[in-house]
């Protein structure tokens, strides 16, 4: 018996500035099917679910449904043709109770609320879910299951045909992804087409009935899941193609300037061991989720470890916020440069001293100003910021340019331990390029890096070892010749044979 | 090459253009008003402009980090109240301690209000509305309707305001206009070149950055409040001086004042870029066209109040579109040097 598929994607692109995040992806939902989505962080996942909600419009490409062209508009159209989305973190009214969430939505039913006839309905729709929940309780104090349960009711009173969740198992607990699971298959069942996103890939094996992997905003594979094994999926993920493999210099030095053992935090790491020699790049790598991030917030004492030692040129330390890092020679860029990073409207030259503004200060307590321009004037021609002069306000550089500013201020600190967060997210290819070769020269000076890196190329190409953590846990260091694409990500989606593979593989060879 | 482009940055810009409508108003409120020009209004200007400036200094400060201080007027009160009060009680308290009592009194009241909001995380607004309320029941109690009467306050505190420490011309400067030029220029002075003026920036323009980079944020956000409260305490007894007639209503209104005068004078309410200089020039414009309508259109004193709100509106929403504008046209040389750089 052949189905019409109730929504089809029919060769979407879409480009952001000199990205291109889609080219020509072409997909098919059918109704009953659970439909898993694949792919690295990057691959192009996101920007098609935004594109099938209404968020983004695509740059070229038809979407159809039932086999008619619609054009999907923003989200309310997306609802109002049945094609509903949920997220890792469920978005709530938590003052309105669980009813009133699920309604929400509902338009043109009056101005008065049956209230009696809401709690009524909410019930029978929860029922259908085979969930016990009162429909009276606050949604504040839900568990992040229940509030997805929620959702899942809010996108069934719409009539939803077409069902998107988005890494929905991320912030589960197994038990509770077993009850979503049992929902997942009712609702097949009941003939929604689901496209399920996890970075899980045992669960993707569990429920889909057709498995797709993207990489580069391209469609690389797709097919019913009895002909895909988990290895072909990986192979599939990987291959990313690695332009130009950065030629670092070998810098590591014998001095082990930084040791951490068994370090964790409630509720968001644990277990994580490394150390990292001068001249060293240890990098990190994971997918969405995997808490490398935390990992540096810990180092550098924005939100300190509450178990481990960190030790500093064999002197263990406690690190429980920032200034006590600083002093134990420590410096962490953010990813987020305008949030965490800079300060706008100030200028290039003040943004660069400030964690360092007591060096700047003359007999007299106060700033010797002329000293702070020749400082931001030095990093300007060390690492070709380019602005007219270093008094400009940081808020009208580039994003590369922006970056290279946080680097100047945080090299300002004459830092042994610098920890590279995203370094090169959202700047341009020649910018880019830039920051490799600093990290290659600071390397060289005998600063020891480390660096968190979503873009699994940039990784292997900067780092001398790669440490691949996976939802908070460590599943293993990799050296340069190990860390192949294949096992690094095997060992980020929790494939924890391979990294057993890879060790085997190494003694063998 | 240095154009005169990347010399003057478009906050400088903000200052003169002020210069420019102080000016512009001097030239129609004097070439329509008869006697305008006058030391008279000069006098009046000044004297005003002294109590107000001296406050919106410290609100400066405040607002810098993202923060405000709408107690000002009632520290300004209480200040007022309190140190006449003890003058009354000890003619023979000198000059300097009488001084000391009212910045220590500010500085006092000014901390309650910074440790609400640094430590207790209360938002200013909130914090200081109550305070505002507060510290006028407690002059109000203090007073109990007594009111302080020039006539016994020592002489000395009354000549400050007629008193003329040098003239230009006709125009004679008041020793308590001089105080808060010098606490201008010792403000301006600290914003541009100390460590705790720079804070005060960073942690305005950006609170997290400030928070990555070490600052100490709560530490910095409570000595702006303190400084406040004791610039708010000065300028209460500028205000003693210049009326003598002291009831327990003294100083309400100011705390309005004070924020348009900092709004107008250029500083951002988000935090982060505005100088003292650039608040006292807004308290100078705002005075200016106050006395001068009052005097050319024969509006009431009621109007001062919707003058100031207009001219609060105007100056953010101008704020936005001409700075934004200004930054554009900035930035536009900028960034054809910043293309031929790359060539």
């Amino acid at each position: 018996m052949q189905v019409a598929p109730v929504l089809e994607m029919r060769d979407i692109s879409r480009r952001f500035g000199s990205t291109q995040a889609l080219a020509g992806v072409s997909l098919r939902l059918y109704p009953g099917e659970v439909h898993a989505l694949l792919g690295e962080n990057g691959a192009g996942k996101s920007t098609l679910i935004k594109i099938m909600t209404g968020v983004h419009q695509p740059d070229s490409g038809q979407i159809l449904l039932d086999g008619r062209p619609v054009r999907i508009g923003s989200t309310l159209e997306a609802q109002r043709l049945g094609i509903a989305a949920i997220y890792q973190e469920p978005l709530m009214y938590p003052d309105l109770n669980v009813a009133e969430n699920i309604f929400i939505a509902h338009a043109g039913r009056g101005p008065l609320v049956d209230w009696g006839k809401m709690y009524r309905e909410a019930e029978a729709i929860l029922n259908q879910l085979d969930v016990r929940l009162d429909v009276r309780q606050p949604a504040r104090g839900l568990s992040v299951a229940a509030q997805q349960t929620v959702e899942i009711a809010k996108a069934l009173s719409l009539q939803v045909r077409v069902l998107i969740m988005d890494e929905p198992t991320a912030a589960l607990s197994a038990h509770e992804v077993e009850q979503l699971f049992a929902i997942v298959r009712r609702l097949r069942a009941q003939g929604v087409a689901i496209l399920f996103i996890s970075h899980r890939l045992e669960e993707v094996f569990d429920i889909a009935d057709r498995i797709t992997v993207f990489r580069d905003g391209r469609l690389i594979s797709s097919a019913p899941r009895a002909d895909v094994t988990v290895e072909q999926a990986i192979r599939d993920m990987a291959g990313r193609s690695v332009e130009q493999l950065f030629p670092r210099r070998h810098t590591v030095r014998d001095e082990v300037l930084v040791q951490v053992r068994d370090l964790g935090r409630q509720g968001a790491f644990h277990g994580v061991s490394f150390e990292v020699r001068a001249g060293e790049v240890l990098g990190f790598a994971g997918l969405v989720g995997a808490r490398r991030t935390d990992v540096g917030l810990a180092l550098f004492g924005i939100a300190p470890a509450d178990h481990g030692t960190i030790t500093i040129a064999g002197q263990t330390v406690r690190i429980t916020n920032p200034r006590q890092a600083m002093r134990h020679g420590i410096a962490y860029v953010s990813e987020d440069r305008r949030g965490l990073g800079l300060s706008l409207p100030m200028s290039i030259a003040a943004n660069i001293t400030l964690p360092t503004l007591r060096r700047y200060l003359n007999p007299l307590g106060l700033l010797r100003r002329q000293t702070e321009l020749a400082t931001a004037e030095e990093f300007r021609r060390r690492l070709a910021i380019r602005a007219p002069s270093v008094e400009v306000e940081v808020g009208k550089l580039s994003g590369g340019n922006q970056q290279k500013v946080m680097l100047s201020k945080w090299l300002n600190t004459r830092p042994r331990l610098l920890i590279l967060d995203e370094p090169t997210r959202g700047i341009d290819v020649g910018a880019k390029a830039e920051v490799h070769q600093m990290i290659d020269d600071l390397a060289a000076e005998g600063i020891a890096i480390i660096l968190i890196s979503s873009d699994l190329p940039e990784v292997l190409a900067m780092s001398d070892r790669v440490l691949v953590m996976r939802e908070g846990r460590q599943m293993g260091i990799f050296t340069r010749h190990e860390a192949t694409q294949e096992r690094v990500l095997a060992a980020a989606m929790g494939q924890r044979d391979a990294v057993e593979t890879a060790r085997w593989a190494v003694s063998e060879g | 090459m240095h154009t005169w482009r990347q010399r003057i940055r478009p906050e400088q810009i903000r200052e003169l253009s002020l210069i420019g409508l102080i000016v512009i108003a001097l030239l129609i409120f004097g070439w329509q008003i008869e006697n305008f020009l006058s030391a008279r209004t000069f006098n009046r200007i000044t004297s005003s402009v002294a109590i107000v400036g001296m406050v919106a200094i410290g609100q400066t400060l405040v607002v810098l980090t993202r923060n405000i201080d709408l107690s000002v007027g009632s520290i300004v009160g209480f200040t007022a109240y309190f140190v006449g009060s003890q003058l009354a009680a000890n003619p023979g308290l000198p000059p300097v301690a009488a001084i000391v009592l009212a910045v220590l009194t500010g500085g006092a009241l000014g901390l309650v209000n910074g440790l609400i909001v640094a430590y207790g995380r209360v938002p200013a607004i909130i914090t200081t509305l109550g305070t505002l309320a507060i510290y006028r029941m407690l002059l109000i109690n203090y007073a109990n309707a007594r009111t302080i009467t020039v006539d016994s306050l020592p002489s000395w505190v009354v000549e400050l305001s007629r008193q003329t420490l040098f003239a230009i011309g006709d125009f004679a400067v008041r020793p308590l206009f001089a105080i808060t030029i010098a606490a201008m220029v010792v403000f301006q002075f600290v914003l541009a070149y100390t460590v705790f003026g720079r804070r005060l920036y960073a942690i305005g323009s950006n609170p997290e950055a400030a928070r990555f980079a070490g600052l100490p944020a709560q530490r910095t956000v409570l000595a702006a409040f303190v400084l406040c409260g004791m610039l708010a305490g000065m300028a209460g007894f500028l205000f003693l001086a210049r009326f003598g007639n002291i009831t327990a209503v003294a100083g309400q209104g100011i705390e309005l004042e004070s924020v348009a005068a900092v709004v107008v004078g250029g500083v951002n309410t988000f935090g982060g870029s505005g100088t003292v200089l650039g608040a006292l020039l807004g308290a100078f414009l705002i005075d200016l066209l106050g006395q001068g309508l009052l005097r050319w259109l024969g509006i009431s004193e009621f109007w001062r109040d919707a003058l100031l709100g207009l001219l609060i509106l105007l100056a953010v929403a101008s704020d936005s579109v001409i700075l934004g504008w200004l930054r554009r046209v900035w930035a536009a040389p900028a960034l054809r040097a910043e293309v031929s750089n790359e060539r």
